[in-house]
């Protein structure tokens, strides 16, 4: 019997966790384990990234969302020095922006759909069509604001850039109105905030969709059939210093470098606040 | 389970209706909610222009657990959200364009946005000058509790939709007692508009802060009433009765642009009226519907059970004008569903009671009679619940005690709970106090004691206290650690060498780190947790609970610190320890409402277990001579009733009106639980309560009345005492 619950849903991070360590997957997805180590140092800059990156992409969505460029501009000109980054990146994006397709978009855009016993689920960027071009082309962006621009054979070998396109196929449908989607309408961008005319494109081909297909199914049938024992340490200890369950593996206390990271961390998702009867202090149950 | 034929006829009704469903709770009425939104999907609508609306996030569930299906369509998600979590999201997107007409000071700046326990933090900065000033002089509570509470008078303005300036005239208008009382709406005011004033000018948002901006500005500008209404054509809307009237006013503007729309509304709801609830409001949303259907049967209770409702309205005396009052929801007959029912019997065929003369002996019966449910009549533990109005921590304790020691699971449900009181948390703040000696915060022997236990796996208390009486002092108000090997020798093997040598290891990591010390408390912490406390030897290696513990601390000072250098306003890791410390910060974590574990028998306040919606076989009401099923929570800087939407402005509050909302809240409460339980309810009584009082309370006498009605075995008068 799997020890996967029944609603696993499975996402480009769970299974980029499942591919470099086994144990890293069973610990944060199915035991769910909050483990609050450092993650990588030094810390303040990592958080300080980490901010920015969050505060990028939500500044994209405003845009692409309809809040006028000049509005936005205005805002990053009034950030202070810890607002360099930022700054830097908005002015790359508006050159880019400029020579992208416009069309119909789907910003910050969630999809899903079945996948063997299981879903398979991923947030999109931004994914962007085109109603009136003849060949009817999807384009998947994913803003990356890292250091580095990571080279191409590491980008390729990254479960985002097979299970993007691939979820893409199976659940474009119903959000782009273009009817059943082809692979080979499909490209995928990474675009770099640091270095903008440098994307990185990816097409898509019925030939990768099927590599792609057979790999995540693979993957999730072999996820689905471990026992409990069979959730081993990564071999490749390199990755324990940038995991934050390094203590509980015995494999070292201190977290590795930001710049030896090759592409972003995982930017948090910022919890919504609500009230509710959990909020009220004043009624103690 | 099988959907019934007007089930089906709702859920499958044409993607162009708006359809208003009402009926008791149990009618099955959010199954039909969750099936509505799975139809819409499986006919083509796009997930993402579905939106699930809901009053409170835990009501989410069912939504969720039908979203997970592996076998849903392939498409985009279903937005669930709340009126707070609209807002939110709103607000964070659309700022740059209202933050200069909302009249923040700084528009081209990013706003902050607040939680319960910031905004008290601030609210505090505010208040506290003003008390030194001799404001809120008379009042008895303590300070939190008094910040909570003009939180909580802007939370209400927001919600019911009133200026925030008017909440003096309104709560001195209905007051009708002595002077001073009217002196402290009038300081509660003025901390309302220095605490909206002091948000505006550091771009701080509060959940009253983000519900204003977002109604009176975000939603009136094209652009963001157009994103909205691009992005959703179909609106679920379930507990209708249990939101407020802004977000019943907001969806009445919204009903003609939705393509379809499924509002469901609960008769015998609003429980949530002290969070500004207004069924009255909710209900006028019928007539903003084509289709009006209503579900009256119930697929839960069975007849007896029912009777006992209708037993209990007659005792509880309702005047017979109630249900024209706006604080009322409509209610009708409901039909039981004839498939569930039983062997037909009396009330008491539902219900068991004994008396006890002490808290203890009744609370070893609630614990012997679930034991019984549990191993002799195969009831899964899950299925029963203890209830009683308020949980405190000793009862919490002494029930969960109990029922481990007949091996049985509990899972108690405490929606939030202190940090402070988490011996994870008091390990880590007492090793920061040791770590940053400059702040002069000097923990006593035992609290280090208390902390080295916790720290180093193996300790027990007692070598705990030896080992901190030897090497800890405190020089000039400093902390300090000597070295396990400065201790004699035999002390050092009555400790054990191992232990010493973890012990060392921590203190000689406190001792370098106090040579470099970093201004951020939560970097601290992360690296204390990861580098020591949670490494093999160490007392947070095994445990999970302690990791939740310390992530919820580092993201609460965290947040602390994001926020104040945000407003640019001074705090450093000491004073975060201070405020936790003192409790002036509440330093609430929140709980996820927890999906009922299996295998547990579930303890929970009475509304947190009504307000989960979820039914079960057996209920047990804890103490229901009590004075606390009845009485609303003393509030004296504010009051539910007076400032919501139903009371007219300059008109008394007097005590027939006090002693009419109370029954009919204890009425609501009673049917709402009655309305939720399939098998049998239990009472707990005893002629003392916890603290020693008299058991006679008005929620014993309604039921003593219901069963006077039957030849014998009232409680509290025929049943022996043990
Ligand atoms: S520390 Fe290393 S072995 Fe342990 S979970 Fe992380 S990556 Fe895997």
């Amino acid at each position: 019997m799997t020890l996967l619950p029944l609603d696993f849903q499975f996402s480009q991070g769970s299974l980029q966790d499942y591919v470099d360590c086994r144990r890293r997957f069973q610990l944060r997805y199915l035991d769910q384990l909050a483990w609050p180590a450092v993650e990588a140092e030094p810390l303040l800059e990592h958080e300080q990234r980490m901010r920015s990156g969050a505060e990028f992409h939500r500044l994209i969505q405003r845009y692409l969302l309809g809040v006028p460029e000049k509005r936005l501009s205005t805002m990053m000109d009034s950030l202070g020095p810890e607002g360099s980054d930022l700054k830097r990146w908005w002015g790359n994006f508006l050159q880019f922006a400029n020579v992208t397709p416009g069309g119909n978009t789907l910003v910050e855009g969630v999809l899903s759909a079945q996948f063997g016993s299981f879903r398979l689920l991923a947030k999109y960027d931004l994914i962007s069509w085109d109603m009136d071009e003849p060949d009817r082309r999807v384009t998947i962006y994913d803003w990356k604001t890292s250091r580095q621009r990571p080279n191409r054979d590491w980008l390729a070998e990254r479960l985002q850039t097979k299970v993007y396109p691939y979820l893409l196929v199976q659940a474009g449908e119903q959000v782009t109105g273009l009817g059943k989607l082809s692979p080979e309408q499909i490209e995928m961008v990474y675009w770099f905030a640091e270095h903008p005319q440098e994307p990185q494109r990816f097409s898509y081909s019925d030939e990768q969709y099927q590599q792609d297909h057979d790999f995540l199914a693979g993957l999730v049938d072999e996820v689905g059939s471990l026992k409990e024992g069979d959730f081993h340490l990564t071999a490749d200890e390199s990755r324990c210093k940038f995991c934050t369950y390094r203590s509980l593996c015995d494999r070292g206390t201190a977290a590795g470098s930001i710049d030896q990271v090759e592409s972003d961390l995982e930017v948090e998702t910022e919890q919504d606040f609500d009230l509710d009867f959990d909020q009220i202090a004043e009624i103690e149950f | 389970m099988e959907l019934t034929p007007p089930q089906l006829d709702l859920i499958e009704a044409s993607n162009d209706q708006k359809i208003f469903l009402e009926g008791p709770a149990g009618a099955g009425k959010t199954t039909a909610g969750v099936e509505r939104m799975l139809y819409l999907m499986a006919q083509g609508a796009r997930a993402d222009t579905i939106l699930v609306f809901l009053p409170q996030r835990n009501l989410a569930q069912p939504y969720y657990q039908a979203l997970r299906n592996p076998g849903l369509v392939a498409g985009g998600t279903v937005d669930v959200l709340t009126l707070g979590g609209l807002a939110q999201k709103m607000v964070q997107l659309f700022w740059p364009l209202v933050s200069e007409q909302a009249g923040f000071a700084h528009p081209d700046q990013a706003p902050t946005f607040l939680n319960l326990e910031t905004a008290q933090y601030f609210m505090a900065r505010v208040v506290e000058p003003m008390i030194e000033g001799g404001a809120f002089d008379t009042v008895t509570i303590d300070r939190n509790r008094l910040y909570s509470q003009v939180v909580d008078n802007l939370n209400k303005a927001a919600v019911v939709g009133f200026p925030h300036t008017e909440l003096e005239q309104r709560l001195r208008g209905a007051w009708i007692g002595e002077i001073s009382q009217a002196h402290l709406y009038a300081d509660a005011q003025q901390a309302a508009l220095r605490f909206r004033e002091f948000c505006l000018e550091q771009n701080l948002l509060d959940f009253s802060l983000r519900v204003e901006v977002f109604l009176k500005h975000i939603w009136s500008v094209p652009v963001c009433r157009d994103y909205l209404s691009k992005t959703y054509n179909h609106l679920i809307y379930d507990n209708v009765e249990e939101d407020t009237p802004v977000s019943h006013d907001l969806m009445a503007e919204w009903l003609p642009q939705l393509e379809s729309a499924t509002l469901i509304y609960d008769w015998d709801g609003g429980y949530r009226i002290f969070l500004g609830a207004d069924p009255a409001s909710g209900y006028r949303l019928k007539d903003h519907c084509q289709e009006e259907v209503t579900f009256n049967h119930s697929f839960v209770t069975t007849p007896e059970i029912q009777e006992f409702t209708a037993g209990l309205e007659i005792s509880f005396n309702l005047a017979e004008d109630r249900l024209d009052s706006p604080f009322v929801s409509p209610s009708q007959p409901i039909v039981e569903d004839p498939a569930s029912k039983p062997a037909v019997g009396d009330v008491r065929s539902v219900l068991e009671f004994e008396t006890h003369r002490f808290h203890p002996q009744m609370l070893d019966w609630v614990v012997e009679r679930a034991s019984y449910l549990v191993e002799d009549e195969g009831i899964p533990p899950e299925e029963i619940v203890i209830l009683a109005p308020y949980m405190s921590d000793s009862l919490r304790y002494s029930l969960s005690e109990r029922f481990d020691r007949s091996g049985i699971a509990t899972q108690s449900h405490r929606p939030s709970r202190a940090l402070k009181d988490e011996p994870a948390a008091q390990c880590l703040l007492t090793l920061a106090a040791v770590a940053h000696p400059e702040w002069g915060i000097t923990p006593v022997s035992y609290e280090l004691a208390y902390a080295l236990v916790q720290a180093v796996d193996g300790l027990d208390l007692v070598r705990g206290q030896l080992l901190a009486e030897i090497v800890y002092r405190s020089k000039d108000g400093r902390p300090t650690l000597t070295s396990f090997d400065r201790i004699n020798p035999d002390m050092q093997e009555r400790i054990t060498y191992q232990l010493g040598e973890r012990y060392e290891n921590l203190r000689l990591w406190l001792d370098s780190y106090s040579l470099n010390p970093v201004d951020e408390l939560d970097h601290f912490l992360s690296r204390l947790f990861g580098e020591v406390l949670s490494q093999p030897g160490y007392g947070f290696h095994h445990s999970r609970d302690a990791g939740q513990v310390t992530a919820n601390l580092i993201d609460s000072a965290r947040r602390f610190r994001w926020i104040l250098a945000e407003s640019l306003t001074d705090g450093s890791g000491k004073d975060y320890v201070q405020l936790v410390q003192q409790g002036v910060v509440a330093a609430q974590y929140i709980r996820r409402w927890n999906e009922p574990s299996e295998g547990a028998v579930f303890l929970a306040p009475a509304y947190t277990f009504l307000m989960g919606n979820r039914p079960v076989e057996v209920q047990f009401w804890l103490d229901v001579g009590g004075q606390g099923w009845a009485e609303r929570l003393y509030q004296p800087l504010t009051q539910p009733y007076v400032l919501s939407r139903h009371w007219p402005p300059g008109t008394p509050w007097t005590d027939s009106e006090e002693f009419a909302s109370s029954q009919e809240a204890l009425y609501r409460l009673s049917t709402g639980l009655i309305r939720r339980c399939r098998y049998k309810i239990y009472l707990g009584l005893s002629d003392l309560g916890e603290g020693g009082y008299e058991m006679k309370g008005p929620f014993l006498r309604a039921i003593q009345r219901v069963l006077q009605n039957y030849p014998a075995d009232a409680p509290g008068t025929q049943v022996e005492t043990h």
